[in-house]
């Protein structure tokens, strides 16, 4: 059996040098023959490609895609520095 | 004179899905900003269409908008036609150099470019070795000797530093310590405070927090939007 570190890397290699995610910011987790993806991004149909993407570079194991998509709310307060 | 508000955000990263997702948060930016800072990462890909798109949302604003291209701006060797782009949209995009805004009478200079990594002091590559690394670190090393002396030349009444690498660890923490190297350098940071400056925003480290300072002194703002979770921050000089 595959080390689930050698997994896990080749996962996090895959996000980030697939030209459909390019991907860098993303948690890559495997525990108990589940891939675990955490993190934040911009938009719905990014968070559904990386979930794609992780899945094809780790057949076997269920992707539990636990990433949020950012909700950007209006800018409220200032600092003064 | 007068206080400066200064609007900043990075790590944008919009492509074609994102198109007008990021215009619409700016309809009154004039009525809380006097100008907006993008601090790099603005497309995904860096590919041509999703530098057109970052020029649509971001042209023809009724404030200054001074910007910088990040790791994935780069990620389609196109930064240069990117940068071209959103010149002709009327963007300000620095590269190693700098600009001065005259805001109602009060004159902004910012400096500013992509800066790069290398780590910080005490745990960080050096100058040494195979060229690969001397190639990484001498990368850093010219780009904080630019910013040096654009500072140092720099007319200014207000002075920013504008990069998408974090020139200080303070505004990484959340990032896995491992990556460090990869999200900045403090040569950057002791090129600022040789010279000095107001503030220095950065963006690049999605799992960072948002304040920190740098040994000199000088306050350092992580806007990368994952960070914000606000369309921009804005800091009153």
């Amino acid at each position: 059996m595959e080390a689930p570190q050698y997994v896990a890397a080749r996962v996090q290699r895959a996000l980030a040098e697939d030209e459909r995610t390019n991907e860098l910011g993303i948690l890559v987790d495997i525990r108990g023959g589940q891939l675990f993806l955490r993190g934040r991004v911009a938009g719905a149909e990014h968070r559904a490609l990386i979930a794609n993407v992780a899945g094809e570079a780790a057949p076997g194991l269920t992707v539990r895609n636990e990433i949020t998509v950012l909700d950007v709310r209006d800018p409220c307060e200032e600092e003064k520095l | 004179m007068r206080e400066l508000r200064i609007a900043a955000v990075g790590d944008v990263h919009l492509d074609e899905s994102l198109r007008g997702s990021y215009r619409k948060r700016l309809h009154d930016i004039e009525e809380r900003a006097d100008v907006l800072l993008l601090a790099g990462d603005l497309t995904r890909h860096g590919t041509l269409e999703e530098g057109q798109v970052v020029a649509d949302e971001f042209h023809d604003l009724p404030i200054p908008v001074v910007a910088v291209l990040g790791n994935h701006d780069h990620h389609s060797d196109h930064p240069a036609e990117i940068a071209a782009m959103l010149r002709d949209a009327g963007i300000a995009v620095l590269h190693d150099d700098a600009i001065v805004l005259d805001i109602h009478g009060v004159r902004l200079g910012v400096v500013g470019g992509k800066g790069f990594g290398g780590g910080y002091a005490g745990k960080c590559a050096s100058d040494f070795g195979e060229p690969e690394i001397k190639a990484f670190v001498g990368h850093t090393k010219r780009i904080a000797d630019r910013w040096r002396v654009a500072l140092k030349e720099l007319d200014a009444d207000r002075r920013i530093v504008l990069s998408h690498y974090s020139p200080v660890k303070d505004t990484l923490a959340g990032e896995p310590l491992e990556i460090y190297p990869f999200l900045g350098s403090y040569l950057l940071a002791e090129a600022v405070d040789a010279e000095g400056a107001d503030l220095i925003v950065h963006g690049h480290a999605h799992a960072g927090t948002e304040k920190g300072v740098t040994p000199g002194g000088i306050r350092v703002r992580n806007v990368a939007l994952p960070v914000l979770g606000h369309a921009y921050g804005i800091y009153c000089l």
